[in-house]
């Protein structure tokens, strides 16, 4: 909920500073590490989004899935199923190069 | 037309949890954000951790919780400073919040400040609060897949406390799967297993307590 709230607050924000009257869409990048579900946080948007300018705005929800980086090998892969273990050398040794984003990427206004 | 935006969404709580490490830093307080479900024993380890440290390190507590002051009432024959915050419907606490109860605790008087965060696996582990370190307690009633289906809490966490070890031949919880399982999503975690009711396990997790408040300030004890 907290973040339905800030999604909406930046995006009213952002109208705003442009002078728009109307928001139709915005478009949220949310790496898988972030645990968003979709329907819920569609839910909780519209909730918030009523009585502003993004009221009946549409919520694009891009999510990006994470990408790991072997330290060891240096092998670049993606994280499947929270698995951080090198595919190529077995290593535990991950640093997470994707998948904790999450932002308002841009807004459709009229 | 389309208005190109890039802004994070949770950046406005990052930029209160830094001033509130600012704080803590300025007052010499480790700082250590406790995470588990409901009912793991967050509050019961508080009470033993005060009887532990008693005369030695400082504790102090800011408490989550949803509608009652139950926790605070249990930890107020310890005479520690603790601040309760009543969230509501909130199911985690933010930076906001604990910038709120600083002003009601005297960071003075405190060496750990451990602030227990609401019961809940899912939504804590994305707010920053200006912590030193994340913490999380697991029960062995609760089971050992527990890694597996929250791996972000896990992931972000520095030590697991596994809890309520005295009851473990009366479940089907296995510490050795419960730790692989731990392994597989987080492999530096260190692991504590720790009874709150019989003590097993507590000296460990002072001496962990006790190390890192020394890695962080270097002295045993403020002069």
């Amino acid at each position: 909920m907290a973040i339905a709230r800030n999604i909406v607050n930046i995006a009213v924000a952002a109208a705003e500073k442009e002078g728009a009257k109307r928001i139709t869409k915005v478009n949220v990048v949310a790496g898988e590490l972030r645990g968003i579900v979709p329907a819920q946080l569609t839910f909780y948007f519209g909730l918030m989004a009523e009585n502003t300018v993004a009221s009946g705005a549409y919520l694009d929800l891009e999510i990006t899935s994470v990408m790991g980086k072997c330290k060891d090998c240096g092998e670049i892969f993606v994280v499947k199923d929270y698995c951080y273990i090198c595919p190529k050398c077995q290593s535990e040794d991950i640093q997470i190069l994707s998948g904790t984003e999450l932002r308002v990427k841009e807004i459709d206004v009229e | 037309m389309k208005i190109n935006v890039m802004t994070d969404i949770l950046e406005a709580n990052d930029r209160i949890a830094a001033d509130n490490a600012d704080v803590f830093n300025k007052h010499r307080n480790l700082v250590l954000n406790l995470m588990s479900s409901p009912g793991a024993g967050k509050t019961t380890l508080l009470e033993k951790t005060a009887e532990a440290l008693k005369g030695k390190l400082r504790l102090g507590v800011i408490t989550g919780d949803i509608e009652t002051s139950r926790d605070a009432e249990r930890l107020q024959k310890y005479k520690l400073p603790v601040v309760q915050l009543t969230t509501g419907s909130a199911c985690h606490l933010d930076a906001n919040m604990i910038n709120y109860a600083l002003s009601h605790i005297d960071l003075k008087k405190i060496d750990i400040l451990i602030i227990e965060n609401v019961g809940n696996l899912v939504c804590p582990a994305g707010f920053k609060l200006g912590e030193d370190y994340k913490i999380m307690m697991l029960s062995v009633t609760e089971g050992d897949e527990k890694p597996l289906k929250y791996p972000q809490m896990f992931r972000e966490s520095s030590l697991l406390l596994i809890n309520k070890i005295d009851l473990l031949k009366y479940t089907n919880f296995s510490l050795k799967e419960a730790k692989a399982n731990v392994r597989k999503v987080n492999s530096k975690m260190d692991i504590i297993d720790i009874s709150c009711t019989t003590g097993d396990g507590i000296p460990d997790w002072i001496s962990w307590l006790n190390q890192h408040y020394q890695k962080k300030f270097g002295t045993k004890a403020r002069a």
